[in-house]
């Protein structure tokens, strides 16, 4: 595959996840039980490339978060918890390798690397990223029960939303595009 | 050379990382304040694009709900054209008396009370409300003839946060339709916001639901004075009234207006009504919760209140270095309370 083609993959999955995301999964429009919120666009920084330099990575989940913000008025609050899960995702990745390390057809996907890699890889990460999230939003620690009830409640609407993500669109097959 | 070039390959991770990290926590704690360059928000020409079209596609599916409210507030605005019930129930023209000069004087003869006669502003005002049928004052109509003249401006919501800290709402209204930013903004059922920010088309709005506006408020019933605020960890349909000092009687159900002390809102516009208070024997103020008169999850039309005269009474308010003196007095009395 040649480069090009997969820049211009990885452009369209960035413009598709940010698009449904700001047009269709709107925080005030899609909320469950009114606590829990979707962050559908991180399943763009969750399923990059295994192997995508860091400096590549935090800069896309730099611009992505970005993109939120401006949308949702919020400043960098989007930026901020997105750059930290790019800079985590690298070792979340490496304290999951298989016994005989990744493949270089691996890919972030549930068929390929088992249901058990998968939910952790998963819940780590989204863990990590709400915790930040919304404590920031908050600026402070005045109101720990109900932050951590948003931050239960996002966790699995993120993470079923990117589950399903994984099972409708992911191949089943090994080794071809997404 | 090399070393350093090695060292920058091998830590290049930490610092984009760090460095991005700040950048971002920049933008997010400077994002409230008002000397922010109105580009990076939802304001701006492209954002503003994209927000206006997923408004025009979604509106399709909610027409009936849009056109309901619509009707809603005609309804309202055209019951206050009509002349009340009362209005005809004595003929106009029966004597009531006669003068010191003996003369008959019939009932629409009669001369306007002193009350009224003292304020040629509010005498204009109430014969333009005599015109139109009504004596109640609407909430959509301005004090002072100067303002009454201009018109609102009617703007459409294309953009909505209710559960975040600070909440903005987005309008398709910007500064060539004459808004401009520290404007009012109100609905048919109340106050929303504060216009924030504004680009040619599109302006973004603090709405009553961010953490740091405050409206300048009074209860209707007896006039005592306060501040409506929306503390961290209320919902979008509560907030709170404070500086109203403890001995005064509160009634639930009471309606909240704005003062128009602030000189943002013009006076008379409703917030909310009183639901519940406290009194708690170590505070010199109520705590008092109010039931929001707008429903912010399901705003859709709003007005962009015209410009007050305002710079005028702002230097004048600066020059002398005087608040208003009863929020003076509450400030004071709130810091006081805040020492011990």
């Amino acid at each position: 595959m040649s480069i090009v083609a997969t820049i211009g993959g990885q452009l369209l999955r960035f413009a598709l996840y940010v698009g449904l995301y700001v047009l269709l999964f709107d925080n005030s429009s899609v909320v469950l039980f009114n606590l829990g919120w979707n962050f559908f666009y991180l399943g763009f920084l969750l399923f990059l490339p295994i192997n995508t330099p860091i400096a590549l990575q935090l800069l896309l989940g730099f611009a992505m978060g970005f993109t939120v913000d401006i949308a949702h008025d919020t400043g960098g609050l989007h930026a901020a918890s997105a750059v930290l899960l790019a800079y985590l995702r690298p070792w979340v990745l490496r304290l999951l390798t298989p016994r005989d390390g990744y493949d270089a057809q691996d890919t972030v996907n549930v068929h390929q690397m088992g249901w058990q890699w998968f939910l952790v890889y998963l819940s780590l990460l989204v863990t990590v990223h709400h915790v930040a999230f919304f404590f920031l939003e908050l600026g402070s620690l005045q109101h720990p029960l109900v932050t951590l009830g948003r931050v239960g409640v996002s966790i699995l609407y993120t993470s079923v939303v990117m589950l399903i993500v994984q099972l409708l669109f992911f191949p089943v097959r090994r080794g071809r595009f997404q | 050379m090399r070393n350093l070039i090695a060292f920058l390959l091998r830590y290049q991770g930490v610092m984009l990382f760090v460095l991005l990290e700040v950048v971002s926590l920049y933008f997010f704690l400077t994002n409230s304040s008002y000397q922010r360059a109105a580009f990076f928000n939802s304001a701006n020409a492209y954002m503003g694009v994209l927000l206006a079209r997923r408004t025009q596609v979604t509106d399709y599916f909610r027409l009936d709900e849009l056109n309901k409210q619509l009707q809603a507030d005609n309804a309202q605005l055209r019951r206050q054209l009509f002349p009340p019930d009362f209005a005809h129930r004595e003929a106009d023209s029966l004597p009531v008396g006669r003068d010191t000069l003996g003369r008959i004087v019939y009932r629409h003869l009669r001369p306007a009370t002193p009350q009224v006669a003292t304020a040629p502003g509010l005498l204009a005002q109430n014969a333009k409300l005599r015109a139109q049928g009504s004596l109640r004052p609407d909430t959509l109509l301005l004090g002072g003839s100067k303002q009454a003249t201009q018109p609102l401006v009617p703007a459409r919501v294309i953009n909505n946060s209710l559960r975040e800290v600070d909440n903005y709402l987005t309008l398709n209204v910007g500064s060539v339709d004459g808004v401009q930013p520290d404007r009012g903004v109100i609905s048919a059922a109340g106050v929303v916001g504060k216009v924030q920010a504004v680009s040619a088309h599109y302006a973004r709005v603090a709405s009553v639901l961010h953490s740091k506006l405050q409206v300048a408020a009074q209860i209707k019933r007896d006039g005592t004075i306060g501040s409506v605020s929306w503390p961290e960890g209320t919902d979008y349909s509560h907030a709170m009234l404070d500086y109203i000092p403890r001995q005064n009687r509160l009634v639930k159900g009471d309606s909240v207006v704005t003062s128009g002390y602030n000189s943002v809102f013009p006076a008379g516009v409703f917030i909310g009504t009183v639901e519940s208070f406290t009194t708690e024997p170590n505070k010199n103020f109520s705590t008092v919760t109010l039931r929001l008169g707008v429903d912010f999850s399901r705003l859709t039309y709003v007005y962009v209140v015209p410009t007050p005269p305002r710079a005028e009474r702002d230097s004048l308010e600066q020059h002398t270095g005087e608040l208003p003196a009863p929020v003076k007095a509450a400030q004071a009395q709130a810091a006081k309370a805040k020492k011990p």
